[in-house]
């Protein structure tokens, strides 16, 4: 098989490959970005950069397609997908291919030649075997980005462990950290737990993003290069304060952690969070309260004193959160500019008037037609269009035609004998 | 050569997600100009009784490799000569309360007359529009109202509050978000105003939550949880306040796990014989797990159960990031010196390109310390006239 050297532009495909169709007046348009992994850091890099505007391909496994697809909670769809697969992958095409395979690398290869990015996620061991490490393909195509994204990076003592969200959190200073406030008052005796879901390797895969267009931006001087990333070095990155606290002398715990006073409070039906680090919000709480006379007291007024009496403060701020309702202290929080919000759970922001104005929730068909809800994307840019949700793939390898035929010129012949050898 | 050599920042940004977003676009080489003002100083260099610190910080993370000048945005001679920097700058970063920067007379319509292809990042709590642009918050606030925080805790109990973290990863978006747009910019000639919302930063990394709360799926908080994996959690080792996280799927893992913690009669009980019985029994397999762990040594057994094919991974402190050997190699961590003589232990870039190594390299600077240099260097100011703008509280 001959390897075009030659960069084709993308070609309009069927409908179900408008995916692949650039995104007029997107950032990114006309980029083309292959994602080959399956982790969430790498996944959510690649929806990063798909709702930027790039045309994005996902290889997933021949058959079976990417893992995600079977991780809980999954959906009633057609075909294998779950919560976590949607979110990540919407805007992507789906194709199959086993680069393991001589046929299957080798189709790797002519993606790549088009392709301005390739983010990776294969471990170490594997890329080594399958000939897909930087110094393999970076040498192949010097105008190319590879941007590795691994638990612990490509290089180091760590590099090739094994690691799943709850070690790469933990091994990054914030998870020991965890709980802190209310919830380690409770139960003071319990292990440290993660923060929710994939935290991070969400920042992982942003940092990922951010480290692609950063070598774009470097491009027309230092041409194609890899990018090492770490999900590990993107957290430790969230630690940056409490390695500064530790350089002062003070080696945060999660009791030492928790605020002398404010936090969590437990309203009728929910919970808020209030925080009040400066001596004016003090000042505001206090006329929120009419000025009781416990926050009056001699001594209240000066921020040190009042650190030492946070249990105090606290059993008064809670007893008044227990008697109103989370919409009350909302409400009187927001009149007497308290630094305070609600703890919303993913239904509250869907339903959220603000951020449905925004356009940060969007809806989108999955492949047995039910409309789902999810962010769009968390910043607007004033001068291009608000990123569009626009599919999801159904089933693995759904735009092998549009990609492999169309786009690459292979023919139906060629697709069918890869298919039975189990290629794409 | 950084990936951002030659690009330079206009930063009014004082406070937390603003000054972490616009560091890591200085550690990949842009030159940040960080305008501050006596009466308007970054966080860092007030005292935070909460943290029981009475003095300013002796460092900040957030600021080094900055420039650092005081320009009174009260007076119209620093409200011009903001502009004069912002007209030789590609990027503008500000994280007031929204109106505070239109109120000063340097909103992005107003700047982008000066130069169409600037890239302008404003970062706030909701946002710049929307019915609640207004409410106020800090990292906590946005992590609550953004859903991470009512997702994150122990299944029987309170939301957790999210600290530090949030303000970075929404300065991790914020920079992210600015290169996108520098992008565009350099390739159409037309500028962007970008407008991070940190409670949006916060809800991205839920979006499978709302995926499935939207199909009417129940969605709560699961300590440390991860559906059909047990064992998966963190458990107690030797010494104080010590824990080792590991995570169990598969029959493989499963009874390479048993056999390191010498725990092998546990494959013999029928209660964790396969995934799915240890999923419904995991609360109990957790506790005789524990009862393993609490023998071994965190990093000893990390090394073992890697060695053994497990995902595992000791909890680490500050003090064990500060001392990590592949942190360190990595160039994760490194030691910074300050004026004072004092070395202390750094969070550094994140990324390790080929070609383009990104990376801090000073200390935060002190305050107004690069007002020669960039009022007179850059802006070309005679330094009589730098004395008298001093004198006037312009530069101040």
């Amino acid at each position: 098989m001959t390897i075009s050297t030659e960069r084709k532009p993308l070609v309009d495909g069927e409908a179900s490959a408008s995916v692949l169709e650039p995104q007029p007046g997107a950032p990114l348009a006309g980029l083309i970005a292959v994602e080959h992994g399956k982790g969430v850091a790498a996944s959510y890099a690649g929806r990063v950069l798909a709702m930027m505007g790039a045309t994005v391909i996902k290889l997933e496994r021949p058959r079976e397609g990417d893992p995600l697809r079977y991780e809980p909670p999954l959906l009633p769809t057609k075909h294998s997908s779950s919560a976590i697969y949607t979110y990540l992958n919407v805007n992507k095409a789906s194709v199959t291919l086993d680069v393991a395979s001589e046929a299957g690398r080798a189709l790797l290869g002519e993606l790549l030649q088009r392709a301005t990015f390739f983010i990776d996620d294969t471990h170490p061991q594997n890329r080594a075997g399958w000939r897909i490490a930087p110094a393999d393909i970076c040498a192949e195509l010097p105008d190319l980005i590879y941007v590795s994204v691994l638990p612990f990076g490509a290089f180091g003592p760590y590099a090739e462990y094994r690691a799943t969200e709850i070690n790469v959190f933990h091994s990054s200073g914030e998870g020991y950290l965890l709980p802190n406030g209310l919830a380690l008052e409770i139960f003071p005796d319990r292990p440290p737990i993660k923060a929710y879901g994939h935290l991070g390797e969400f920042q992982g895969g942003t940092s990922a993003a951010l480290a692609a267009v950063a070598a774009l931006l470097a491009l027309p001087a230092a041409g194609g290069q890899a990018v090492d990333v770490s999900v590990q070095d993107a957290n430790v990155a969230l630690s940056a304060m409490t390695l500064q606290r530790y350089g002062d002398g003070v080696l945060e715990t999660r009791p030492t952690r928790s605020f002398t006073y404010g936090g969590v409070l437990e309203c009728a039906d929910g919970h808020v969070q209030i925080l009040l680090l400066e001596q004016r919000q003090w000042n505001l709480m206090l006329k929120m309260l009419g000025s009781p006379a416990w926050a009056t007291a001699p001594g209240m007024e000066d921020p040190m004193t009042r650190g030492k009496r946070g249990k105090l403060i606290n059993e008064h701020l809670r007893a008044w959160a227990k008697s109103h309702t989370v919409e009350e202290v909302v409400r009187l929080a927001r009149e007497a500019e308290v630094p305070l919000g609600k703890y919303f759970s993913p239904h509250d922001i869907i339903a959220s008037e603000h951020e449905r104005a925004r356009g940060f929730i969007g809806e989108i068909a999955l492949d047995n037609g039910t409309v789902v809800a999810m962010p769009t994307f968390p910043f607007r840019l004033s001068e291009s269009p608000t990123p569009t949700l626009r599919s999801v793939p159904g089933r693995p390898g759904e735009h092998n035609d549009a990609v492999l035929g169309s786009m690459l010129g292979h023919t139906s012949v060629e697709l069918d004998l890869w298919r039975a050898l189990g290629v794409i | 050569m950084k990936p951002l050599d030659g690009v330079r920042i206009c930063d009014f940004t004082l406070h937390a997600a603003g000054p972490y977003g616009t560091h890591y676009l200085s550690m990949l080489g842009a030159q940040c100009i960080k305008i501050e003002s006596r009466a308007r100083l970054d966080i860092h260099r007030r005292p935070h009784p909460v943290y029981g610190r009475l003095e300013p910080a002796e460092f900040d993370q957030g600021n080094g490799d900055k420039y650092a000048v005081v320009l009174n945005l009260r007076t119209p001679k620093g409200v011009e000569l903001a502009k004069r920097l912002v007209s030789v700058s590609e990027i503008v970063a500000e994280n007031f309360r929204p109106g505070v920067i239109r109120r000063l007379g340097l909103s992005y319509d107003v700047l982008k007359q000066l130069r169409p292809a600037l890239v302008m990042a404003s970062v706030s709590a909701a946002g710049q529009i929307g019915p609640e642009w207004a409410d106020p918050g800090y990292a906590p606030i946005f992590a609550a109202v953004g859903g991470l925080g009512y997702l994150t805790g122990y299944e029987d109990g309170p939301p957790v509050e999210l600290r530090n973290m949030m303000d970075n990863v929404t300065g991790l978006t914020m920079a992210c978000a600015v290169l996108v747009a520098l992008y565009k910019a350099r390739k159409t000639g037309m500028g962007e105003h970008v407008d991070v919302a940190a409670r949006e930063v916060a809800s991205s990394f839920l979006g499978d939550a709302m995926v499935a709360a939207s199909m009417g799926i129940p969605v709560q908080r699961k300590g440390n949880e991860m559906p059909y994996a047990s064992p998966h959690g963190a458990y107690p080792c030797t010494g104080d306040d010590a824990w080792i996280t590991i995570s169990v799927k598969t029959q493989t893992e499963w009874e390479a796990l048993a056999r390191t913690l010498e725990a092998t009669p546990l494959l013999e009980d029928p209660r964790f014989s396969d995934a799915s019985r240890r999923w419904l029994n995991r609360k109990a397999l957790d506790e005789l797990i524990a009862t393993f762990t609490s023998r071994h040594d965190r990093k000893a057994l990390t090394k073992r159960l890697q060695a053994a094919g497990v995902a595992a991974f000791a909890s680490l402190s500050a003090k064990d990031l500060a001392e990590d050997e592949h942190l360190r190699m990595r160039g994760t961590i490194t030691d910074m010196t300050g004026p004072n003589g004092n070395t202390r232990a750094v969070v550094n870039a994140p990324w390790r390109f080929e070609k383009t190594p990104a990376r801090m390299d000073r200390w935060m600077p002190g305050l107004g310390e690069h007002n020669e240099y960039v009022f007179g260097e850059i802006l070309g100011l005679a330094k009589s006239e730098i004395a008298r703008l001093v004198d006037e509280e312009v530069i101040w």
